[in-house]
């Protein structure tokens, strides 16, 4: 085991049917390190992360945190485990107020089952300050009436709150303004600094060489790279190992 | 670390308490009943008689605790069809219990009780776990509970009983404010209506039953049982059902195994009206109970007036669609505002 690894994927493989997704991946994370996961479309980024995030299961393959074996079995697994995973469409429930959809499955209660909304309404106002919602949006705003950018910050802010330690983002900034991307992108760089790691899957390799320690790429359900450095080498070069082509 | 960093917007003007009103979703059904009230009563004086209001507050609690029950369901994103035959066939049972000698009343009335907490779980098992859509599993257990309660009786409506037992006056017992006649059953109304109100608006379970009707399946993500949500929302929709059609058949003095037909499609009126979503995720037991007095006193009001009774359904499909009209242009303008 590596000093100071969160998390490893060891030899994972995943069938679709005849279709080989991942063959054989191996992927690991350590504490406080930002991972950028690269490949061309269909590549088996989404595939292995929902893996590690327990909304798939894999044919074959296991997964250790701190060295341990772990047996991901679902969503709920994964967030226990304090692996948070932010989609673009994001999962939130769109008539539920902000506060309570970052306590949802979690709310804090008194007697007879009734929720502090007063300690949720708190908390929340708080998260989004520090997620950097400088508007003043009430907590009790129903998600729905969020853009896109807003929404994500209230994923991010419930991944902080609840102190995962690995945060997933999958393609995060799809369909983000540019101030919106910027400020996901900041988040991410700062993960580290409030003792986060994450692992950050975006087609835009300018945005992922902003931000990450180490760049790991897919092709075809294989790994072809594992450990690049984006202070060591050019997007031109990266992309070569991408799509394949010999420089 | 801005995630957004707009320069400062203007603080929001002061939304009055006026404009706060109008914004909820409660407010056309509010407005509606009062309009009925008031135009009703200048047709004829009759209509805010003492006696008037004793007969119509009679039958409220009666449809009324159906609609409660269904307000918790759709807000998961379920519906039950079932409702009436329930609310016809539990009583058929515990008078059948009774009259044939079997057991006490008190110990009649539990075991129909319990037999619609199994309704309920079938209900709930086979949407959730077989993934059946609930429209055609509760559709399916209205014909097997209707059809029931017709084969027990063969037909015909239980009716000649004796007893002392207190549980009739626990239920449906009257009393008198001024000279206007109350059953308990409006006061276990209130109570229900309370305790609903409570746990779908301040609990926790609250927010499980709204999110697991909102989007169940990152719902589910969180840790959210929402299957069990929902067949706990099964039972208590039918046992709710039991315990009114129970009542109904205590102030009438009669089980008529008929007794319900059509109430399902009255209460799922009742709670769209009031301004829950069909859809799930959303409801409000306010609005539900403002939706349940639009329709009764639209029907007991109509009598009151020249146009005939037959007409009746005219004013009710008009009253869902206009309110659904409203209900979706309320929903469209808070989301552009924003
Ligand atoms: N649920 C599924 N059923 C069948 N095949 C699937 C399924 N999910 C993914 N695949 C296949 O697995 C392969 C990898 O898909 P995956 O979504 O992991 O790619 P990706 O790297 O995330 O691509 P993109 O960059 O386009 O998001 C593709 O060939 C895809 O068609
Ligand atoms: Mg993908």
């Amino acid at each position: 085991m590596m000093i100071n690894e969160l998390v490893r994927m060891h030899h994972i493989n995943k069938y679709f049917g005849r279709v080989q997704a991942l063959n054989d991946v191996s992927l690991s994370v350590r504490k406080q390190e930002i991972v950028g996961l690269l490949g061309d479309n269909g590549a088996g980024k989404s595939t292995l992360i929902k893996i590690l995030s327990g909304a798939l299961r894999a044919d074959s393959g296991e997964i250790t945190m701190h060295g341990k074996r772990v047996d991901i079995r679902n969503t709920t697994d994964a967030i226990k485990m304090g692996i948070e995973t932010i989609y673009q469409d994001s999962a939130l429930v769109p008539q539920l107020s902000i506060a309570r959809n970052i306590f949802l499955g979690r709310e804090p209660t008194r007697m007879f089952d009734l929720m502090d909304q007063q300690k949720m309404n708190d908390v929340a106002s708080k998260l989004l300050k520090q997620v950097g919602i400088s508007k003043n949006i009430p907590p009790t705003t129903p998600v729905s009436a969020l853009s896109g950018g807003e929404r994500q910050a209230v994923s991010i802010a419930r991944a902080l709150y609840f102190e995962s330690e690995l945060i997933i983002l999958d393609e995060p900034t799809n369909n983000l303004g540019v101030e919106e991307t910027q400020g996901v992108l900041r988040f991410v760089r700062n993960a580290r600094d409030t003792g986060h790691s994450c692992i950050l899957i975006a087609h835009n390799i300018y945005h992922v060489f902003q931000v990450v320690d180490r760049i790991v790429v897919l092709r075809r359900g294989k790994t072809v790279a594992d450990d690049i450095d984006p202070k060591k080498t050019t997007i031109e070069a990266v992309e070569h190992v991408i799509t394949g082509m010999s420089l | 670390m801005a995630l957004i960093d707009r320069v400062e917007s203007p603080p929001a003007e002061r939304t009055s308490l006026v404009q706060f009103l109008i914004a909820r979703p409660e407010f056309g059904p509010f407005v509606l009943l009062v309009l009925e009230i008031v135009v009703f009563n200048a047709l004829s004086p009759a209509f805010l008689s003492a006696l008037n209001i004793s007969n119509l507050l009679a039958f409220v609690p009666e449809l009324g605790m159906l609609a409660l029950g269904m307000t918790m369901l759709m807000t998961a994103g379920e519906f039950d069809l079932s409702v009436g035959s329930v609310f016809g066939f539990t009583p058929i049972v515990m008078w059948t219990l009774y009259n044939e000698g079997v057991t006490g009343l008190e110990a009649a009335f539990i075991i129909s009780l319990l037999l619609a907490v199994l309704i309920g779980a079938v209900n709930g098992f086979m949407v959730t776990r077989l993934k059946i859509p609930s429209f055609l599993v509760t559709l399916g257990m209205l014909l097997v509970v209707r059809g029931t309660a017709l084969y027990i009786t063969d037909g015909f409506p239980q009716s000649r009983w004796t007893t002392d037992s207190p549980l009739l006056g626990i239920l449906v017992g009257d009393f008198r404010i001024g000279e206007i006649r109350i059953f308990n059953s409006l006061l276990w109304f209130i109570a229900f209506s309370i305790i609903l109100g409570y746990i779908l608006m301040l609990s926790r379970a609250g927010n499980w039953i709204q999110a697991a009707g909102g989007n169940p399946n990152s719902a589910r993500a969180r840790g959210v049982r929402v299957d069990r949500t929902k067949i706990m929302l099964f039972i208590l929709t039918a046992v709710i059902s039991a315990w009114a059609g129970i009542t109904s058949s205590i102030r009438v003095a009669t089980a008529n195994p008929n007794s319900g037909t059509g109430y399902e499609l009255e209460v799922i009126a009742m709670v769209v009206i009031g301004g829950t979503a069909l859809t799930g995720g959303r409801g409000t037991i306010i609005g539900t109970l403002l939706g349940v007095f639009i329709l009764r006193v639209m029907r007991n009001g109509i009598n009151f007036t020249d146009v005939p009774g037959l007409a009746y359904n005219i004013f009710i499909g008009g009253i869902i669609l206009g309110m659904m009209a409203l209900h979706s242009w309320l929903e469209r303008r808070h989301h552009a505002g924003t």
